[in-house]
Parts: structure tokens; C-alpha cells; sequence
């Protein structure tokens, strides 16, 4: 069903290598290389704007990057044929800034979208399996509503389920907990790193909460202005002396 | 069953009259603030450059083609009783009298008429005419009024241009498909066609660009609910043109007889 | 980056004649790969039908009161026309409604048809795949490996293929007896006179189908076309929605242009 993978011993399991975008004759992207091991949870940091949801899209192969390539698990995005690039999505779930969620479709087929396309999932387990991950962000019963009957907190959770239903080995989450209040997104961050935990995904956080990801994610990267300021570890990170790196990381402003 | 169904009879009905209502109150809106006449000069040139600019090039191809298109169905006919002589009347007079003014009408409501209500639209989920009424702007004497100006006057002076781009249009399809020769196609033009076959259409064309400017500033004032509002505003707004352009050209061919 | 030099006078005249060009040929080849994709889908048998059922509904039920009203009048503005047109020099109104089924055959019902559903159903196409596409919901396909043009664009070409068909034989209708009051109304032609069906032969109503078919397999496919090349929140969904307008009426313009060019002989040999 899905892609074999094509990682080397030692490879990483998504390697970004001089990633450049332009929109309109300004430089958005500007050369971001980065490696993410399998098993990492990178989480990614920056100022809006600095172009963190761009870099998502070009990895998830949304988004052709002007210059530079990226390869997941082996691959390079760019230039896998339809066929190959789709069974290797199957390996990925997303969560979007914006939600994402199909209209046209209940919170109950919303999340049982990635189910029902993968196929081979029994129909009783498909329900199961959603209203497990409805009870799992605390929204037990939703599953008729439809998602312009939700708050934007409600949306962003549906969301979530439907990323991680199948459980797959790769995860992007852009700003899983934006519009969330503290108890729902500590228990979303609990849940996230439950799941690199036991199943060892390899998973890229955008967010804005650093207090949040910084026990769930084990690397780090500070975009800004689309150029990669800081990546590497968190002890790296602790030790740096950029001053953007230390706004951020301690979160106050020194001026 | 019967009742949802009565429901939605019901609820369409409304929204009819929503709309015709709305509407009518637009028309009657722009004519108080006609009396005196008094619009935003440089508001209304630069709507008047920017309506121009955006419709004439489409206009005028689907004019050329429409031309084309009239001769080529006149001249089965034509061919079938040998009258050449009256191919240039007979495409002519439909273009000008008819087909000219609805096939640019409709046009011209699918470029500026769908485009003004997709803008005003816009400014309306961003709230942005609910910032100039903060500011103390009349929206219909600031936005609605220099659209419904250059929407009137661009749509007249297209027909009129229409109208002789359709005719050569025809003309070059009549010599190379038809082979009837130009002149021609022109004298039996000249000599059939009367001011009056070529005015109506030109009164019709103020109507409709009466009838486009209205609409769509309604259309696009009322719109709710982001960016799925502004395309259904606009669907609807191009449907209602439509709709007006030939119950309004109906009436008119019956009185101007 | 550094920016281009500002363009002269005559790059300025240039770009803007080159400017619509470039755009027509990039929506042509766009729209043509699309097509050949879509067939790709459907002959891979990928045709989801219970969706193909719910464009029906929305793109053919939702239409038929605009149809009936737009197209009804056309017949009586047609009538009207060609009644007046008739008087002016044979006086023989005798051949009126022959000739008008005639033409509104080869010419008004489809062509009509299809620019007040390039109107309606262009600009809703459009709508929905654009806001669609700026809320991200596209890309959450692309992830779950539901290509948009299978999930989305094979649909309505289906079912605007086959209600484009299924709403022009009813124009012809509509349109023919909105004529025909007209005739007994305005010129006192008499309904047993007015339907008569002389001039009308296989060949007439082959252009018609024909016309129809080609009307339906274009509008889906330029509007979703334009749909799914939205950007840029709710300002690209009116963008969207207008472009497709007008890109609609003005595929169907040059269609006809096209095909009745193309018919012209067949029919002037057998007329
Ligand atoms: N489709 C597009 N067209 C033009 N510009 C774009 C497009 N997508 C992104 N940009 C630009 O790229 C830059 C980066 O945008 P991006 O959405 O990645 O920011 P971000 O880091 O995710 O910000 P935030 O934290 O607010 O979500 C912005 O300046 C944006 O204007
Ligand atoms: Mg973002």
C-alpha cells in the first residue's frame, strides 16, 4: 500500500536542503537546509510571517520550492510521479493553520476521510476509531455536526483527529493548539507525545505556545524573515546567544 | 415532506423578495442622490478608465465573433434564395436591434457587473464599508454612484462600438465563407439599415447598463459570511443581470416597434 | 532580487497585447491537460457516482426556472423580432414558425442555453472549488491522496455534460411555445401554422446535440480550471468566480464560432 522507504543507514528521515521561494519579486524562503532523524519531533519557531506554514507545504510537496529539494523518507518530493507521491502521503497526517475541514462533509466523515481513502478499514471500526479520537480532545458527540456549526477551537481539534486516525509515521502540525484554552492544549500536547513515544513518529510542530512544545519536541528550529536563524538540539538551543533565539526560547522581550 | 417542501418554496420566495426589494430600494437610493447631481469626480473617472479598460477588449471579440456568427446563420437562408443582396440587412438588423445589446449586455455583466459585486463584496466580510460609515461616508454616494455612472456610460458607448465591430466581423465572414463581396454586404447595410434599427439598440444598452450597475451594487452590499459569500453573491448577481437584461430587452423590442 | 527596469511606452503597448495572449494560451493548455486527465479518471473507471448524482441536482434542477424564464423570453423577443422582420418585406407570415424552429435549433437554444449556464453554473463551479481551494481544503485532499481532479472536477464534467444535453432539448421546447403565443398574440399566426416542422431535418437537430454536448464537456472543465487556480483568501475567490464568467461565455462564443463554421456546408449542401 504504501511507499517502501528509500533512507540509507544513518539518512534522515526528512532531509530540507537550500529551500528558496519567491511571491511577487520577495524572497520568503531564503536557502533553509535542515535534517530531521526519525523518531525527532522538530518543533519550529518564528514570528508570523517568517514563513514556517510555506516550509510545511514546499516538505509536504503542496508547494514548489523556487531552488532546493526535499527528501522524506528517501524521496525527493519534486520528483515522484503522482502515483508515488500519493502513497507516500499516505505515510503523512497534517493538521492545517486554517483547519482545512471539508465542508461538504460532517466532523464524522471529516475524520474518517483518511480512513475510508487508505480503504481496508472496516466500516464499525471507522466509526469506532472516530469516536475514540472525538472522546480522546474532549468532543465526545459531534460527530453529525457539521464544521461551520463548530467554534475555530472545535475546528482545530476535529482537525487534529483526522491527521492522526491512521497513525501515521510522519506528522505536521501547524499550530495545533492556536485558539485553545490552556486545559484542552496541554491535553493535545499529552496526547502528541504519547504518540512519538509508543509508536516513534517523526513529526514537525509549528507553534506559537513555546512553553508547549518545549517538553514535547527534542529539536529546534527559529525561522525569520524565511531564513533559518537557529536548528539543532535543545541543549544547542539553551546555549545559544542569538538574541532572537533567546527572545523566543525565554520568552521576553529585551527592548 | 409536504411541509419542508412548502418550507423551501417559502423561504425562495422570500429571498425573491429580499432581492427584488433590495433592488428597487438601490435604484431608488442612487436616482435620490442623482437630484442634484452631485458624484466623487475622481472617484467616477477613474471608475469610468477601469470599467473600460477591463470590458472593451472582451466586448469587442465577442462582438467580432457574434457578427460572424449572425452571417453565417442569415446566410443559409440568404444563400437559399439567392439573395445576396440582403445578407448585410439581414445579419445587420438582428445584431443591431438584438442580438448586438444582449450578447454584450451579457458580457458586460459577466466582466464588470460580477466583478463590481465580487469588489464590493470584499469590502463588505472585510468590513471595510462599515469603516467608512465610521468615518462618516455615505457608501452609496462614495462607491455605488461612480460605478453606476461609468457601468451606464461604458456600456452605451460598447454597444455602439460592439455593434460596428460585429457588422465587420460579419463582413470579413460573409467574403471568406460566403463569398459575398464586401461592398456588397455594406450597401444593402447602408441602403435597408434605418437610425432607428441602430438607436434602439443603443436605448437598450442604457437600460442594461442601468439594470447591471443596480444590481450588482446590491448584490455586493448585501453580501454575509466570507469568502464562500462573495462567490455565492456573485453567482446570484450575474444570474439576476441575466434574468433583467432579457425581460428588459422584451419589453422594449415590443415598444419600440 | 532586483527589480526589472521599468517597461517604456511601446514595452508597456506590447505587454499589454501580450499579456491576454500568454494568459489564453496558459488557460488553453491548462484546461486541455485537464481534460485529458479527467478522461484518464473516467476510463480508469474512477467515477464516483453518488456525487455525479448531487452536481446533477445542483448544476440541471437549479437551473430550470432560470432556463425557463431567460429562455421564454428570448422566444418571444425572437418572434417578435423576426415577425417584424418578415412583414417588412415578404408580408407572409406563413413560414414563421418553420423558420424559427429552424434556427433556434441550429443556433439560439444551445448557445443561449449554454451562456445563461456558463452564468450560473461557470461562476458556482468556480465559487465552490475556489473557496475550496483558499481555505485549504484542496491541499487536505492532496494529503489524503484524493487528487482534485478526480474528487472534484470528474463529477462536473459528468453530470454538466449530460444536463447540458438534457437542458437544451428543453430550451428548444420552452423557447418554441413562448414563440408560438407570441405568433398567435402578436401576428395572429395561427398555432396549427406556426408548428411546422418543413424546414427541420436530422442534420439541424445533429448541430444542435452536437453544439450542446461540446457547451457541456467546456463550462465544467474551464470553470473548475479557474476554480482550482485560486489564491489569496476571499479577494481570489471573487477573482475566481469572475475570470470563470468570462472565460465561460467566451469558450462558448468560440465554439460556436467554430462549429458553425464547420456545419455550414453540411448544411447549405442539404438546404
Ligand atoms: N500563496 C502566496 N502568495 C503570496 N505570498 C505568499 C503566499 N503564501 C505565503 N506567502 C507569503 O509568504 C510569507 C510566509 O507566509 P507563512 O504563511 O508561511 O507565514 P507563517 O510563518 O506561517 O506565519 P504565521 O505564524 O502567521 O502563521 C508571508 O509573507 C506571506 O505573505
Ligand atoms: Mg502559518
Amino acid at each position: 500500500m504504501t511507499l517502501l522507504s528509500a533512507l540509507g543507514p544513518g539518512d534522515p528521515m526528512i532531509r530540507v536542503e537550500g529551500i528558496t521561494k519567491y511571491y511577487l519579486g520577495a524572497t520568503v524562503l531564503d536557502g533553509v537546509t535542515l535534517d530531521i532523524p526519525s523518531g525527532s519531533n522538530l518543533g519550529l519557531m518564528g514570528p508570523g510571517g517568517a514563513g514556517k506554514s510555506l516550509l510545511l507545504k514546499i516538505i509536504a510537496g503542496l508547494v514548489e520550492p523556487d531552488q532546493g529539494r526535499v527528501l522524506v523518507d528517501g524521496h525527493d518530493v519534486g520528483t515522484l510521479d503522482a502515483h508515488k507521491l500519493a502513497q507516500l502521503r499516505f505515510n503523512i497526517g497534517m493538521v492545517f493553520q486554517n483547519y482545512a475541514l471539508f465542508d461538504s462533509m460532517n466532523v464524522g466523515e471529516n475524520i474518517a476521510f483518511p480512513l475510508r481513502q487508505r480503504g481496508g478499514v472496516p466500516e464499525e471500526e471507522i466509526q469506532a476509531r472516530v469516536r475514540e479520537q472525538l472522546a480522546l480532545v474532549g468532543l465526545p458527540g459531534i460527530a453529525h455536526q457539521y464544521p461551520r456549526e463548530l467554534s475555530g477551537g472545535m475546528k482545530k481539534r476535529v482537525s487534529f483527529c483526522r491527521a492522526v486516525i491512521p497513525a501515521p509515521p510522519l506528522l505536521f502540525y501547524d499550530d495545533p493548539t492556536a485558539g485553545l484554552d490552556p486545559v484542552t492544549s496541554s491535553k493535545i500536547f499529552i496526547h502528541l507525545r504519547r504518540m512519538q513515544q509508543d509508536g516513534g513518529t517523526t513529526a514537525i510542530t509549528i507553534s506559537h505556545d513555546i512553553d508547549g512544545i518545549k517538553p514535547i519536541c527534542d529539536r529546534f528550529a527559529l525561522l525569520d524573515h524565511g531564513r533559518l536563524v537557529f536548528h539543532g538540539t535543545r541543549d544547542e538551543i539553551e546555549a545559544s546567544d542569538d538574541r532572537l533565539v533567546r527572545q523566543f526560547w525565554d520568552g521576553f522581550s529585551d527592548d | 415532506m409536504i411541509s419542508r417542501g412548502l418550507a423551501a418554496i417559502g423561504g425562495a420566495f422570500n429571498g425573491l423578495a429580499f432581492d427584488v426589494g433590495g433592488v428597487v430600494m438601490m435604484l431608488l437610493k442612487i436616482l435620490r442622490r442623482c437630484l442634484p447631481p452631485r458624484a466623487d469626480g475622481p472617484e467616477t473617472w477613474a471608475n469610468l478608465y477601469r470599467v473600460g479598460v477591463k470590458s472593451f477588449p472582451i466586448v469587442l471579440v465577442t462582438a467580432a465573433f457574434t457578427g460572424a456568427i449572425m452571417v453565417i446563420q442569415s446566410g443559409l437562408y440568404i444563400k437559399q434564395y439567392g439573395a445576396e443582396g440582403l445578407l448585410g440587412w439581414g445579419a445587420g438588423y438582428s445584431i443591431l436591434r438584438e442580438v448586438g445589446p444582449i450578447m454584450i449586455g451579457l458580457m458586460f455583466s459577466g466582466r464588470v457587473g460580477a466583478n463590481n459585486t465580487a469588489e464590493l463584496g470584499t469590502m463588505m466580510v472585510t468590513d471595510q464599508i462599515d469603516a467608512l460609515r465610521a468615518l462618516a461616508i455615505d457608501p452609496v454616494s462614495y462607491l455605488v454612484i461612480p460605478r453606476f455612472i461609468a457601468m451606464m456610460i461604458m456600456l452605451t458607448l460598447l454597444v455602439v462600438v460592439g455593434d460596428l465591430t460585429a457588422l465587420v466581423g460579419g463582413a470579413l465572414t460573409g467574403e471568406v465563407l460566403l463569398g459575398v463581396d464586401t461592398r456588397v454586404y455594406f450597401e444593402s447595410i447602408v441602403t435597408l439599415i434605418t437610425l432607428q434599427d441602430f438607436l434602439s439598440g443603443v436605448y437598450k444598452a442604457v437600460a442594461f447598463g442601468v439594470a447591471i450597475a443596480v444590481i450588482s451594487c446590491h448584490f455586493g452590499l448585501t453580501v454575509r459570511g466570507g469568502a464562500v459569500g462573495v462567490g455565492r453573491a456573485v453567482n446570484n448577481s450575474v444570474v439576476a443581470s441575466a434574468i433583467a437584461i432579457f425581460v428588459i430587452d422584451y419589453f422594449m423590442t415590443w415598444a419600440m416597434q | 532580487m532586483s527589480q526589472p527596469a521599468q517597461p517604456g511606452l511601446a514595452g508597456r503597448f506590447l505587454s499589454a497585447i501580450g499579456e491576454p495572449v500568454v494568459y489564453t494560451w496558459r488557460e488553453v493548455t491548462g484546461v486541455a491537460r485537464m481534460a485529458a486527465l479527467v478522461f484518464q479518471y473516467m476510463l480508469r473507471g474512477k467515477i464516483r457516482w453518488d456525487a455525479v448524482a448531487a452536481q446533477m441536482y445542483e448544476i440541471g434542477n437549479k437551473s430550470i426556472v432560470f432556463i425557463t424564464f431567460t429562455l421564454g423570453f428570448l422566444g418571444m423577443i425572437l418572434v417578435f423580432q423576426a415577425g417584424f422582420q418578415a412583414e417588412k418585406i415578404t408580408g407572409d407570415l406563413q413560414l414563421l414558425g418553420a423558420l424559427f424552429l429552424q434556427i433556434l435549433l441550429r443556433e439560439f437554444a444551445p448557445t443561449i442555453t449554454a451562456l445563461m449556464i456558463a452564468t450560473r453554473v461557470g461562476t458556482g463551479i468556480a465559487a465552490e472549488i475556489g473557496s475550496m481551494v483558499v481555505t485549504e481544503q484542496v491541499d487536505a485532499m492532496r494529503m489524503n491522496s484524493a487528487p482534485p481532479v478526480e474528487y472534484l472536477v470528474v463529477p462536473r464534467f459528468i453530470a454538466g455534460t449530460i444536463m447540458m444535453v438534457v437542458l437544451v432539448i428543453y430550451a428548444v421546447l420552452v423557447c418554441y411555445l413562448a414563440g408560438m403565443f407570441t405568433g398567435l398574440y402578436a401576428f395572429n399566426v395561427n398555432p396549427h401554422t406556426f408548428v411546422n416542422f418543413a424546414f427541420v431535418s436530422v442534420l439541424d437537430v445533429a448541430v444542435c446535440l452536437v453544439k450542446a454536448l461540446a457547451y457541456g464537456m467546456a463550462i465544467p472543465l474551464v470553470a473548475s480550471h479557474t476554480g482550482l487556480r485560486t489564491h489569496g483568501g476571499s479577494a481570489g475567490v471573487g477573482w475566481a468566480t469572475t475570470q470563470s464568467v468570462v472565460s465561460c461565455s467566451l469558450s462558448v462564443v468560440i465554439l460556436d464560432f467554430i462549429l458553425s463554421g464547420l456545419s455550414y456546408p453540411l448544411l447549405a449542401a442539404a438546404g
